[in-house]
């Protein structure tokens, strides 16, 4: 029922410290959005604008089809889960889910059925009547979700609601707010600096950095198609290997040469390079895109040794270095067994259909992508000569 | 709810609203009068007329009153010889008590706390009889510890008189000020070396350093803030000392325990001397409030 | 070394055990001469109260071997006035304590929460000066209004220190307070008000206590702003008693029996409030 509306939100703080630059997002009734980034990029900034924790210094704020700028938290109808927790640690649980509701005086019998209620769903009857520090971490954040819930507001804020419990209990909380979406229905926005978090559970996740939205998309739109090389590097995990490059025309074909090695860039690649800026680009490749090349394999190749080697079970990580001080750190990912050791040397042949290129200047993305992208002169260089 | 909102917009003033017109009233408005006043001869022994006499009162007090500088330097005195053994006892005590866990510790910080929070008339009360020349329990015990004797024999003193002479009777009140306020060190001292980190003494001990290089290496350079701001709190205290002097020699025999804020109360509230007494307690203000903050520059300590 | 210490493991052990016991004496010895230099004042108070003139002033001192007699309790309160001194000091110390909790706390959380430096400064300030600053220009105001001799003029004199003590021990009391709090308070429909009556009092209960219990302690000892501004309507049980020393002449006991009647009670509430105590004294001493 609530569809909320970023407009050209702005935040700046006394002595032109700007936090937050120009945030457009529109976020759909009932969708799970994201916000993620790195500490201070400003994802948490936004969501308290949204709740009305923080004064916006320019731009509009929609919920609801109501523009809510000067309106205060209280009447927006929002509900907002903590980092922590922030339970009044003077009442019991049940008081504490009850206050919001008794602020704007509904009636106890009400506020008994929606606290029972939503204790049930959380399945924390048991603790109602004991106060919060009697609670472990996890317990503390199903009351605090409880809180919200009770409201029954538009929408449900989340500011880094899971990042105090330990990884089990995280891995347990993320699926249980990504269940009670499913069952509110509500709108709910998310702010968290864990990109796995943001992956698995955002229908829709905000990229932020420095205050500046990056990219806005679907988990696998942001994987496949990041717009430049912050996302490409922020998303996924263990993360995108980038190699600086040089693209440099050999009569039909473009090559993407760099430090030991030279690739050929796949067709599919071809029109966009053509037209990139400058010849200097990132090449950002994905660890299960590492492929190991085939013994008589010619093109394509990249030889490194291995430094490090995590066995996962299903899965293993291999760490590699160029150099002789082992201090790169290129990732593949393996899913087979494998033989490998520290210090075997390996041939590695990227997945160059699958390989993604960045602008080595702007760090943009410099194939086809989704989403806001800084405008900046694209000239081609190679184009030209 | 509009009113509610009003509400949220202006509390930064409302609520402190009435401490500041308390302030206002009860400390800035005096203040000014008092500075008012203090370019005046009004005195109430003289009638009521006011005649304005600009800085007169202040060339008296720096330049021929004799009474205020004997006062300035007893004020130095006491509270010199006061903080340095406060602040000395009060952070040994507080090391002797940190370093261990013995039974009885509640009982014997119950005591200390006694001491600092008894009121100080009754302190200085039952301090005269202790301090008493033929009866009390002081003179006693050096007479029966054989004081008496080498006393009488080296110095030529027939008997201690604390703080019934003009040389003893500093020193005596400085005894009691450090009964009555070592313990506010001790205790400040204590809760501070209690949020000290463990870690640093445990690398150390693991290191091999001595418990002397512990203290000096790590205990002391940790707590040095803590203690700074101990000794702060207690230093613009001392200055003001005045209920166990007033209680227990009115600034006597003679002047020889009369303190800054014994002589600016006897010249305002004996002789009523409201002008001479005004220009006094600017300078006494403005002594006290310039020690602080220079000590507080110097250790940057009061934050807040 | 290593080879005669292993011949020897036997006197080694003992030396040890030697310097265990040495370090034991001088750490307890130190300790116990310590705590008696600071209880025997207040004990000798509460012995000679309990003795005859006569056993005062007895050489060798008698400890305990006196029958304790409360004649001096009843010439205190026989010859003077004393439960009236009592009401009063009840009456001034409780006032000024309320209505420095009634005017500090919001100042306080004001302090603490919109990060007023100046006003903190401004109110701190007033800790340092020294009171007899205030009291010559109270003193002609209050006798201008002709309310010397008053409980308002006592009370609010009082409130000169009990007022910025109490914002010094609330200001860092409510600084701990995490701001998630008022912010959840905020979304659950409270204003600034409501969040500072339902949420942040609730919970700074033990700092409201220790403020309170100082505040009145300092009120209830404090002697120069009464000796000045009372007078026999309103006189503390410190001016009381100390012009009972003129009155008595010296009378050791009622004086000694005076003494314990006045600090008895500040002594029984420090002990019984031991924890808050200590919390309120080294506030802002000491972060955390």
């Amino acid at each position: 029922m609530a569809k909320v509306e970023l407009k050209n939100i702005e935040k700046t703080y006394e002595g032109d410290v700007r936090a937050v630059s120009a945030a457009n997002v529109v976020i759909e009734d009932r969708e799970f959005v994201v916000f993620v980034g790195p500490s201070g990029c400003g994802k948490s900034t936004t969501l308290r604008m949204i709740a009305g924790l923080e004064e916006i210094t320019s731009g509009e704020l929609w919920i609801d089809g109501e523009l809510v700028n000067d309106i205060p938290p209280k009447d927006r109808n929002i509900a907002m889960v903590f980092q922590n927790y922030a339970l009044y640690p003077h009442m019991t649980v049940y008081e504490n889910m009850a206050f919001g509701l008794r602020i704007r005086k509904i009636a106890n019998a009400e506020i008994d059925k929606r606290v029972q209620e939503a204790a049930k769903i959380l399945s924390i009857q048991e603790y109602l009547h004991r106060k919060p520090r009697a609670l472990s971490g996890g317990q503390r954040q199903r009351v605090a979700v409880g809180r919200a819930i009770v409201r029954n507001p538009k929408v449900f804020l989340f500011d880094e609601p899971l990042s105090n419990l330990d990884a089990k209990l995280r891995v347990q909380m993320r699926t249980e707010i990504a269940k009670l979406h499913n069952r509110l229905k509500a709108t709910m926005i998310y702010v968290t600096h864990d990109q796995v978090e943001a992956m698995t559970m955002g229908d829709k996740i905000v990229v932020m950095k420095d205050g500046v939205i990056q990219q806005i998309g679907s988990p696998l739109l942001l994987y496949d198609h990041p717009c430049n090389h912050f996302v490409a590097g922020f998303i996924g995990s263990p993360p995108m290997n980038f190699l600086d490059g040089k693209l440099r025309r050999d009569g039909e074909r473009l090559l993407a040469e760099g430090e030991g090695f030279s690739f050929v860039v796949a067709d599919n690649h071809l029109e966009a390079l053509l037209k990139a800026p400058h010849p200097e680009v990132v090449i950002g490749i994905r660890p299960e895109h590492m492929g190991i090349a085939a013994q008589d394999q010619i093109d394509n190749i990249l030889s490194a040794h291995v430094t490090v080697i995590e066995e996962l079970g299903a899965e293993a990580h291999m760490y590699m270095s160029r150099r002789a001080d082992d201090m790169e750190n290129l990732i593949a990912r393996l899913e087979q067994r494998h033989g490998y050791r520290i210090g075997d040397n390996i041939r590695l042949s990227p997945d160059m259909e699958r390989v993604r290129y960045f602008d080595a200047v702007s760090g943009e993305a410099l194939l086809g992508v989704i989403g806001p992208i800084r405008m900046s002169s694209r000239r081609s260089a190679l184009a030209q000569g | 709810m509009r009113l509610g909102d009003w509400y949220d917009r202006n509390a930064f003033w409302i609520f402190p609203s009435a401490s500041v017109v308390f302030i206002m009233g009860l400390m800035i408005f005096p203040l000014g009068y008092t500075i008012y006043n203090s370019f005046t001869d009004w005195s109430l022994t003289h009638g009521d007329q006011v005649n304005f006499v600009g800085l007169k009162n202040y060339i008296d007090i720096f330049l021929n009153d004799d009474r205020f500088w004997g006062a300035v330097g007893r004020t130095i005195y006491f509270t010199g010889l006061a903080m340095a053994v406060e602040v000395t006892l009060g952070v040994l005590i507080a090391v002797l008590f940190d370093a261990r866990d013995f039974r009885g510790k509640r009982v014997a910080r119950s005591i200390f706390l006694m001491a600092m929070m008894a009121t100080p008339v009754a302190v200085a009360m039952v301090w005269m009889l202790i301090f008493e020349p033929t009866a009390g329990v002081l003179n006693y015990l050096v007479k029966a510890s054989g004081l008496e004797a080498i006393l009488r024999e080296h110095a030529g003193i027939a008997k201690l008189l604390w703080i019934t002479d003009s040389a003893s009777v500093i020193p005596s009140l400085v005894l009691v000020d450090i009964w009555e306020w070592t313990p506010l060190i001790s205790l400040i001292v204590i809760a501070g070396l209690a949020t000290l980190s463990r870690e640093p003494y445990e690398s150390a001990m693991v290191d091999g350093a001595t418990p002397f290089q512990i203290f000096f290496r790590i205990t002391l350079p940790m707590i040095a803030p803590t203690i700074g701001v101990a000794a702060l709190l207690r230093l613009v205290d001392c200055l003001k000392t005045f209920d166990i002097i007033y209680v227990m020699t009115m600034g006597g025999p003679g002047y020889s325990s009369e303190t800054l804020n014994i002589y600016t109360y006897q010249m305002s509230f004996q002789y009523f001397n409201f002008g001479y007494a005004s220009a006094l307690l600017v300078v006494f203000f403005v002594f006290v409030l310039g020690v602080s903050l220079l000590v507080a520059h110097f250790r940057r300590g009061l934050e807040l | 070394m290593s080879a005669d210490g292993y011949c020897e493991p036997k006197s080694t052990e003992i030396s040890r055990f030697w310097r265990r016991l040495i370090t034991n004496i001088l750490y307890f010895g130190t300790i116990v001469v310590c705590v008696f230099f600071f209880l025997l004042p207040l004990l000798w108070m509460f012995l000679n109260a309990l003795k005859t003139p006569l056993q005062i002033v007895e050489l060798p001192p008698r400890i305990f071997n006196f029958t304790p007699t409360m004649e001096n309790f009843e010439n205190v309160f026989n010859s003077q006035n004393f439960l009236q001194y009592i009401y009063n000091s009840l009456i001034i110390a409780g006032g000024s304590s309320l209505l420095g909790l009634i005017l500090g706390l919001p100042a306080a959380f004001s302090i603490a929460q919109y990060r007023q430096k100046k006003l903190a400064v401004f109110i701190l300030i007033s800790r340092m000066v020294p009171g007899i600053t205030f009291l010559l220009p109270l003193f002609i105001m209050f006798r201008f209004f002709r309310m010397v001799d008053t409980y308002t003029s006592l009370i609010l004199s009082h409130l000169l220190v009990g007022l910025p003590f109490i914002v010094w021990v609330m200001v860092p009391f409510f600084e701990s307070i995490p701001k998630d709090l008022i912010d959840a308070a905020r979304v659950d429909g409270c204003n600034i008000f409501s969040t500072f009556i339902r949420i942040i009092l609730p919970i700074s209960m033990p700092g409201v206590v220790t403020g309170g219990i100082l505040s009145f302690i300092f009120s209830w000892n404090n002697f120069m702003f009464s000796i000045v501004l009372a007078s026999n309507r309103t006189k503390t049980v410190p001016v009381a008693i100390f012009n009972f020393i003129a009155y008595a002449q010296i009378d050791w006991g009622g004086l000694m029996a005076a003494a314990v009647t006045i600090t008895l009670p500040v002594l029984v509430i420090t002990i019984l409030t031991q924890k808050y105590v200590i919390r309120g004294l080294t506030a802002g001493a000491v972060k955390g």
